[in-house]
Formats: C-alpha cells, sequence, structure tokens
C-alpha cells in the first residue's frame, strides 16, 4: 500500500480524523475491495460522521440526507477496488465521492424556492452531536485557516464546498465575474491547504 | 469561461475540486486532466484540502445509517477493478440502480448565472453555511412558529411572480443581494462580504421613499460576513433600499448616519 503524496509531504501528521485513522480507512478499504463486509462497515463507522456532515451540509433536507449518504456509502462499496492509496488519501476519496453525490442531489432537484428554504433552515443542534476531542480541534483549524482567507476566497470555497454552487452561481450571488471567482477557488483552496498543512 | 482555453484549465482546478465546475467546462477540463500530469497533482492535494472541510463538519449520523449500508452492500455487487489505461478513480456520474437504490439522473439545469433560484441562494446559503460550519448555534426552537412564518414570509417574496433581483456593492466592502415583489409590497436582503463591526454598532436596513425614510429591520451579526436573510415589508412606490451603521439601542425614527448602500428599487 502506498502513502499518498500529501502524508509523505506534510510527514506522518494527521489526516482529517488522525493519522491511524486515515491509514486504517485506506486498508479496510482495500480489504472491502475484496468483499470483505466487515471492513466495508469499519470504513462506514470511520468515514460515516465526514460523509453525514458534507452530505448534510449541501442537501440540508434530512429526510434526503439519509438517503444521499446511503447512495454514498453503496458507492464507496462499489468503487472500492478503484480506489488508488497513492494517488491521495483514503478520506479525500470517500468525501470527494460524498461531495459529488450532494450537488447532483441538489442540482437535479426540480425544487422551488420554498422548499430549498424551508430545508436550509432545518436547525440542526450541533452541540449535541457527539464528538471526538479530535475532530473538535480538527474543526478548529479549519475554521482559523479559512479565517486567513480573504472574503471573496473563502465565500467562493464555502459557497461552493458547503452550499454546493457552481462556478456561475458562485459568480452570481457575489457579483463577482467567472473568472474571478475561479481563480479564487483555486488560490483559496491553496491557501487552505497550506494553512492545514503548516498547523499539523 | 464559455470556452476554456488550455491556458486557463489549469486555473479550473479549484472549482473542479469543490464540484462547482459543470456542463462542457467541466468536460473540457476533465480531457485536459487526462493529459496534464501537473494539473493532476494539484487536484489531488486541493481535494485533500477540500476533504479537510468535509472533515471539519464531521457529525454522528444516524445509527441506522450503518446498519442499512451493510445491508445494501450484502445485496450489491461490486464493480470490477479499473484495469483500462485509464488510472485514477473518478467518481461514477451517470443514473444508474445500485442496490435497488435510484440514483438521480446526474445534475439538471442550473446553467443560469443570475436567477431567483440563485437569489434564493444567497438566502440559503448563509444558513447553510454558518450552521455547516457550526459558526451559528441555531437554537431557535421556542421561536419556531415566529421563525416559521418568518421563512414562509420569506419564500413568499422570493416566489412571487414579479420577483426581482437586484444586487449592489456596498460602500466599506460587501455586496447586498435584494429580491423584492411589489405584490407582496415586501423585499428579502441578504448581504456577503461585510465587514464585522464593533460591539454596540450594527447593520440597520431602511426604507426610503417619497413618504419618507422607515427603519426596516437590523441585521443580523454577520458571521464570515455574510447576513439575512431578513424581509422588509410595508414597501411603497417610489420607496429605494439604504443600509445604514447605527449604534444599537432603539432605532431612532429618522436617518442619522449616511447610507453605506442606497439601491433604487425601481
Amino acid at each position: 500500500m502506498g502513502i499518498s503524496d500529501a502524508r509523505r509531504r506534510h510527514g506522518p501528521g494527521r489526516a482529517a480524523g488522525g493519522p491511524a485513522v486515515d491509514t486504517d480507512l485506506e486498508a479496510l478499504i482495500c480489504a472491502a475491495a475484496r468483499g470483505d463486509q466487515g471492513a466495508f462497515e469499519a470504513v462506514c463507522v470511520r468515514a460515516g460522521p465526514s460523509v453525514f456532515g458534507v452530505v448534510r451540509a449541501v442537501v440540508r433536507d434530512p429526510a434526503q440526507v439519509e438517503e444521499v449518504c446511503q447512495e454514498v456509502l453503496l458507492e464507496v462499496w462499489c468503487a472500492a477496488s478503484r480506489f488508488e492509496p497513492g494517488r491521495g488519501s483514503a478520506l479525500a476519496w470517500v468525501t470527494t465521492i460524498a461531495h459529488r453525490r450532494a450537488v447532483d442531489r441538489v442540482r437535479s432537484e426540480s425544487r422551488s424556492a420554498a422548499r430549498q428554504l424551508r430545508a436550509a433552515t432545518h436547525h440542526v443542534d450541533y452541540d449535541e452531536v457527539a464528538e471526538a476531542v479530535e475532530i473538535r480541534l480538527d474543526r478548529e483549524r479549519v475554521r482559523r485557516c479559512l479565517g486567513s482567507l480573504t472574503s471573496v476566497q473563502r465565500e467562493s470555497v464555502t459557497l461552493a464546498y458547503y452550499g454546493g454552487y457552481t462556478l456561475r452561481q458562485v459568480a452570481a450571488l457575489l457579483a463577482v465575474p467567472e473568472g474571478t471567482v475561479k481563480t479564487r477557488m483555486r488560490d483559496g483552496l491553496i491557501r487552505l491547504r497550506d494553512c492545514l498543512g503548516g498547523t499539523r | 469561461m464559455r470556452r476554456l482555453r488550455r491556458t486557463q484549465a489549469h486555473t479550473l482546478a479549484g472549482a473542479y475540486a469543490l464540484d462547482a465546475v459543470t456542463g462542457a467546462d467541466r468536460a473540457r477540463f476533465e480531457r485536459h486532466l487526462a493529459r496534464c500530469q501537473d494539473c493532476a497533482g494539484e487536484l489531488r492535494e486541493l481535494r485533500e484540502a477540500a476533504a479537510r472541510l468535509a472533515a471539519a463538519v464531521a457529525a454522528d449520523p444516524p445509527p441506522a445509517l450503518v446498519e442499512r449500508a451493510v445491508a445494501a452492500a450484502s445485496r450489491t455487487r461490486q464493480w470490477p477493478p479499473d484495469t483500462g489505461r485509464e488510472r485514477g478513480w473518478r467518481p461514477v456520474r451517470r443514473a444508474r440502480r445500485v442496490g435497488g437504490l435510484r440514483r438521480p439522473a446526474a445534475h439538471g439545469r442550473p446553467r443560469h448565472a443570475v436567477s431567483r433560484r440563485a437569489a434564493l441562494g444567497a438566502a440559503a446559503v448563509f444558513l447553510a453555511v454558518a450552521a455547516a460550519s457550526g459558526a451559528v448555534a441555531v437554537s431557535a426552537e421556542h421561536h419556531l412558529g415566529a421563525d416559521q412564518a418568518r421563512v414562509h414570509a420569506i419564500a413568499e417574496v422570493l416566489n412571487a411572480p414579479d420577483a426581482v433581483m437586484l444586487t449592489a456593492r456596498i460602500t466599506g466592502g460587501g455586496t447586498a443581494t435584494v429580491v423584492m415583489s411589489h405584490r407582496d409590497r415586501a423585499l428579502v436582503f441578504t448581504a456577503a462580504g461585510l465587514p464585522a463591526l464593533p460591539t454596540g454598532s450594527r447593520y440597520q436596513l431602511w426604507l426610503m421613499g417619497p413618504t419618507g425614510d422607515r427603519p426596516a429591520v437590523v441585521l443580523p451579526a454577520p458571521d464570515h460576513g455574510m447576513t439575512g436573510p431578513v424581509i422588509a415589508t410595508g414597501l411603497k412606490a417610489g420607496d429605494s433600499v439604504g443600509l445604514t451603521v447605527s449604534r444599537a439601542g432603539p432605532t431612532s425614527g429618522h436617518l442619522a448616519a449616511k447610507p453605506i448602500l442606497m439601491l433604487n428599487l425601481v
């Protein structure tokens, strides 16, 4: 099993959720690829919180959130043999699937404004969520790093990632040209990466 | 971005990593990706950064989720490994049936930049982002009734057949988005990129017109620069919407500070 470029660069530091989690996650996905259902269950337990978090952020409507999470986990099962450990972390592989599924859902849905707004205002009590200290620290770190971005960078990145908006929609929301948003998204992610790398 | 030239393709990596590239642009970028080693490398790194955004909103899923996923997996055949020339995974996007779960058809329409939907986005997204980043504790259980009425009123305006969206820059930083309906004599206001205010100050929305200036509503303190959606009712012909920074406390009936935004609603 290879070690991802990012991890090599950052040394044995923590990937999101901790290094142990991610190394295990790689091994578990590889085992699941060979049909090991026990390993798949462990994948769900470990990656479930990130999957659930990102899907909920984008989709909002609790009923649909669960459905999309199911689809994501099932795709992880189906596509496990296509995960290549040398090409990025296991968590990035899973969350990329999760985010794509989530935006596919919100974009394919023909929704009325009212429905979307209702979904957006479904409130979730984050304090009730049991979370490991590790995750809490990671969250703080990400929040701090987001704070180091310029406002256009930050809004471009968060509107796209948490809001599920397209480049064109983000440009309209921020009233900035698409080209600007495009470069801000890239610059923002690069800065985020550097900041997160530096705080490990 | 109608046409994606080779030299430009590279800069799309960020938007692509955030799944913000759609349609033909995405297809072009993916073709470019297959040829450009540097791009693939950069994309991997940007995806790692995006994964951290996911991890930052991690939360315990309902316990049944894992059970159901495992049950579905047990009746679902896995895909064979990718043995082709094409290496590197790419999530599959086509609609297909998997394990009895119907997938939605891959992304539908939103192509048009400025639409009421986009305007709504400004409104909805603040809530989504604020809640997702955990930055705002949304604990409105006890005002649910009032909140629902407000949400309903906002939705009415956004859905009104005559709804019009306007955006404008705010002096000192930020962008305001207004959706107004003459039928409902109301407008919905959101803002992004607003500078934080010192304690004791707040953003105040005004309706200003031939019949005089009326304080409309105080904006919630911006989070990550974003605030709203708020609704202002009682719109009259010839009104403009204005934004001021005012001192906290009872709002006086007339405009004391110079507006940092004046938007004509005609």
